[in-house]
């Protein structure tokens, strides 16, 4: 039984960095149609900035998260603008492999910088727990949870409050549309995906106090983040919530019983099981 | 007719270039040999990738699941049964390997567009993990096949399954099989409705680009002398064979092998020139590919326009 | 050819029967039945939104009704999956109209040869020697080679109802085929219906076009937010106060009355 509340506890302390993971992947897809690859590739992104901007100057990462999420957001607007927005609107294949190329790019532009051995940031706060009852959380892990929700709330108080945030909600129902009305869809979708690739470096950020790190270290979490989305809803910051937390308990309850080797082949199960019984996820809505 | 095979002076230029390459091994060097075989072997995976995403319209981001099993079943048949024949190996290979696609295809090939993609990786990466916690497969550790004394058996062997697979890609596009593919691409609900079942199309087609990967990945095993789970499930192999169909012209039937031979030879001399970086350049080169050249090189002498159709061509798709 | 009532013992060529389709609270369809009679030219109508192709996708099988049945020959279609409807003799079009763009427009005619109703007799050489003959039927003979994706509208619409030809069928259903033509190339189109008919096919006709409607049709049968309003020979089922007013309003009908006692 304290087994259980453990592994559920871990299991939502993860969640909340999957439901990070997973917005700024469903944005992206939501919205402009594209399945980000390179979302990978931004999440090592920020973890390396944190990493940096740690050993450096002892920036405590979570106060470079911002500095993480600003300088993403201009590296995505930058690639999105001048790069994917050529293949914007062509068949699935197309934007898929350049996401992935550039993926494979970037990726090795870390390596080329940082090498490929592990690193890690250990700050003073690392080792320490809090326990209540039978149930040891580590601080690092539940500010994480913190901060994962404060950006989640944020994000969803942008997209419906702020000007920016209804027209690109209005780009999604309709571009053309929206495009008739006045709003300048291809700085939106720039925007949009500025904001994902953001977010995926918020993620690193966080990803970066209970991970190590490596230039590959981004790649599976596309997977965890599909898998997130699918389950939780495309599209809505609930539905990336839900998924995040959802598929944190999963997979934490799936180590404990099949082991820790098996964690793609319970995360296809569930994916697979999902896109067989309810493709659009728990709070998606239906779509043609 | 001849209208889904594709340009025929390329064709018959491709078929040359791979009968050229049938003469390989008289230049007795291994280095050229094993280039050959490699050249080979990913147009072999290009080919059945080919089928099901080309030609059916559902692009597979997992077909090296398949070229895993081919690898596995040839080292099951050393290690467990003691046996090197390589059409064996081959045969066995393409029987287990198509049984799992039509297992894993009838509720899979449910799935459209980037759901279907991500479900394949998402089994190419399970199988790679499943694979890896079976003891009688050698686990993490990986197995040992014995390759055979005459060396040069494996490039004939690589060569033979290049070859068919592009026979039967080409007799695909000279049948009626071909237009059902060809149809489920361009409009799946019509097709239904003109009669064509497209969920029994949908599992053949997978089948048979499982069985050419699953082809290729017996040879492979054999040459390679060892295979574990990261060489079977490589990504390499998975994203290199997509990545020539699309060079080479998507849905055509040289395109694959003409892909091949180009990237193959741009690889090379990457490795030789810029061991550090050469991934990086070769990530450039599929942005590069996939920003100018969308349906690949034979697309373009199919369409009118040429050059100047891929000038045209560029703005298509943004914004 | 008069719409009497089904006698019990005959033996119905096709039949709507009761056939409702709900999309959640949306009742698209609610209670619809009517019989087509062999060799019959149904006109169906109603405003926008009225459930009719809806109703074309029930009989041709691509959805299922949430009760009632569509009985042709003797069979419900519901038990058939979607690509054997066409083996039962049963074909249509598109309203949207989206042939195999990549694809010749012969190519896009032998699909259906290849695949409809006699297609596993046929091989891949007879299958476009056949969309040939389909396409000296409606006119596209001169650009068989052309790629279907370069056609203009009213071609487009040629070639929609050759692949549903090709497939041999007893009846053929046709979405809106009419929109987008100029008034020369709607007589053009009715021409070809004509004789597509006289050649013994069984047409039912979904349309806006009224001269369509009333120049062909042999019966007529109107649909209402999901409900069948009326059916009969074209000319009273048109002149009918209550398929006026489902067209243009009870407040307009109401109006109008007033106007004429005012008067």
């Amino acid at each position: 039984m304290e087994l259980f509340a453990q592994d559920l506890v871990n299991g939502i302390l993860a969640g909340g960095i999957f439901a990070v993971v997973a917005l700024g992947f469903s944005l992206v897809w939501g919205i402009m149609n594209i399945i980000n690859l390179a979302h990978g590739a931004y999440i090592m992104m920020g973890a390396y900035t944190s990493y940096v901007l740690f050993s450096t100057w002892h920036l405590d990462p979570f106060l470079s998260l911002p500095l993480a999420f600003g300088l993403l957001y201009f590296f995505g607007y930058g690639v999105q603008r001048f790069v994917i927005n050529y293949v914007v609107r062509a068949p699935l294949l197309t934007p898929f492999l350049l996401t992935f190329g550039l993926s494979l790019l970037i990726v090795n532009v870390a390596l080329f910088i940082f090498h490929g051995d592990t690193k890690g940031i250990t700050t003073q706060y690392s080792g320490s727990n809090i326990s209540i009852g039978t149930v040891t959380i580590a601080w690092t892990k539940l500010w994480t949870l913190v901060v994962a929700l404060i950006i989640t709330t944020g994000m969803q108080a942008f997209l419906t409050a702020s000007r920016t945030g209804r027209a690109i909600r209005a780009m999604a129902l309709d571009i053309d549309a929206a495009q008739l009305a006045g709003v300048r869809v291809s700085h939106l979708y720039a925007v949009v995906y500025g904001l994902g690739a953001g977010l995926a470096g918020a993620a690193g950020v966080l990803i970066s106090l209970s991970y190590s790190l490596q230039p590959s270290m981004g790649d599976p979490f596309v997977i965890t983040a599909f898998v997130c989305c699918v389950l939780g809803g495309l599209g809505t910051v609930q539905g990336a919530l839900v998924g995040g937390l959802l598929y944190g308990v999963l997979e934490a309850f799936g180590s404990q019983y099949v082991g820790t080797g098996l964690q793609d082949a319970v995360a296809l199960v569930v994916l697979l099981l999902v896109l067989i019984i309810r493709p659009r996820g728990i709070l998606g809505k239906a779509t043609a | 007719m001849g209208g889904l095979s594709g340009n025929a002076t390329a064709l018959r230029v491709t078929v040359a270039i791979l009968i050229l390459l049938a003469f390989v091994p008289l230049l007795h060097s291994g280095y050229d040999e094993n280039l050959g075989r490699s050249v080979l072997m990913f147009a072999t995976l290009s080919f059945g990738w080919n089928i099901l995403g080309g030609y059916t319209g559902y692009v597979s981001f997992g077909n090296v699941v398949f070229f895993g099993i081919g690898t596995y079943t040839s080292a099951a048949l050393w290690q467990h049964w003691h046996q090197q024949s390589i059409p064996l190996a081959i045969g066995c290979a393409v029987v287990v390997a198509v049984a799992f696609a039509i297992v894993l295809g009838i509720p899979i090939l449910r799935l459209r567009g980037h759901y279907f993609a991500i479900a394949t990786l998402g089994i190419a990466l399970a199988t790679e993990e499943i694979v890896a916690n079976i003891d009688w497969l050698g686990a993490g550790s990986g197995q040992a096949v014995r390759p055979l004394e005459a060396f040069s058996s494996y490039y004939f062997a690589m060569w033979a399954v290049c070859a068919a697979s592009m026979l039967v890609t080409y007799l695909i596009t000279r049948s009626k099989l071909g237009y059902a593919f060809v149809a489920i691409r361009e409009n799946e609900e019509a097709a239904a409705v003109l009669g064509v079942d497209a969920t029994r199309y949908k599992v053949i087609a997978w089948a048979i680009s499982a069985a050419m990967a699953a082809a290729a990945g017996a040879v492979f095993a054999g040459a390679n002398g060892f295979i574990d789970p990261p060489t079977a499930f490589a990504t390499d192999d998975n994203v290199f064979p997509i990545v020539m169909a699309l060079l080479g012209g998507v849905g055509t039937v040289a395109g694959p092998l003409i892909g091949a031979l180009i990237l193959t030879a741009i690889n090379e001399t990457l490795w030789s020139h810029f061991p550090q970086i050469h991934t990086l350049f070769f990530g450039a080169v599929i942005v590069l590919v996939v920003l100018f050249l969308p349906r690949g090189l034979l697309w373009l002498m199919n369409t009118r326009g040429g050059w100047r159709g891929v000038v045209a061509a560029f703005g298509a798709y943004r914004l | 050819m008069s719409d009497a009532g089904p006698e019990p013992t005959r033996r119905t060529f096709l039949s709507i029967d009761n056939v409702a389709m709900y999309f959640g609270g949306l009742h698209a369809l609610d209670g619809v039945s009517f019989e087509v009679e062999r060799g019959a030219v149904l006109g169906l109508i109603g405003p926008n939104g009225s459930g009719k192709t809806t109703l074309m996708n029930v009989v041709s099988g691509v959805l299922k009704p949430t009760s009632g049945n569509v009985r042709f020959g003797g069979r419900r279609i519901a038990d058939v999956p979607v690509y054997a409807v066409c083996r039962l003799g049963i074909a249509r079009t598109f309203q949207v109209v989206k042939p195999f763009a990549n694809l010749s427009v012969r190519e896009n005619v032998a699909v259906g040869a290849m695949y409809g109703r006699n297609g596993s007799r046929r091989s891949a050489r007879a299958s476009f020697d056949r969309a040939q003959e389909l396409l000296e039927i409606v006119g596209l003979a001169r650009i068989a080679e052309r790629f279907a994706s370069e056609l203009t509208v009213p071609d487009r619409k040629r070639l929609e109802v050759a692949k549903a030809l090709v497939l041999d069928p007893e009846v053929l259903l046709l979405d809106e085929v009419m929109a987008g033509l100029n008034a020369t190339e709607v007589d053009a189109a009715l021409d070809l219906l004509r004789t597509i008919n006289q050649r013994g096919t069984t047409l039912i006709v979904v349309e806006h076009v009224m001269k369509a409607i009333v120049s062909i049709s042999t019966s007529v049968v109107v649909l209402a937010e999901g409900k069948k309003i009326a059916e009969g020979a074209p000319a009273e089922v048109l002149a009918s106060p209550r398929v006026i007013e489902a067209y243009l309003g009870a407040r307009y009908v109401k109006r109008q009355r007033q106007r004429e006692t005012d008067a």
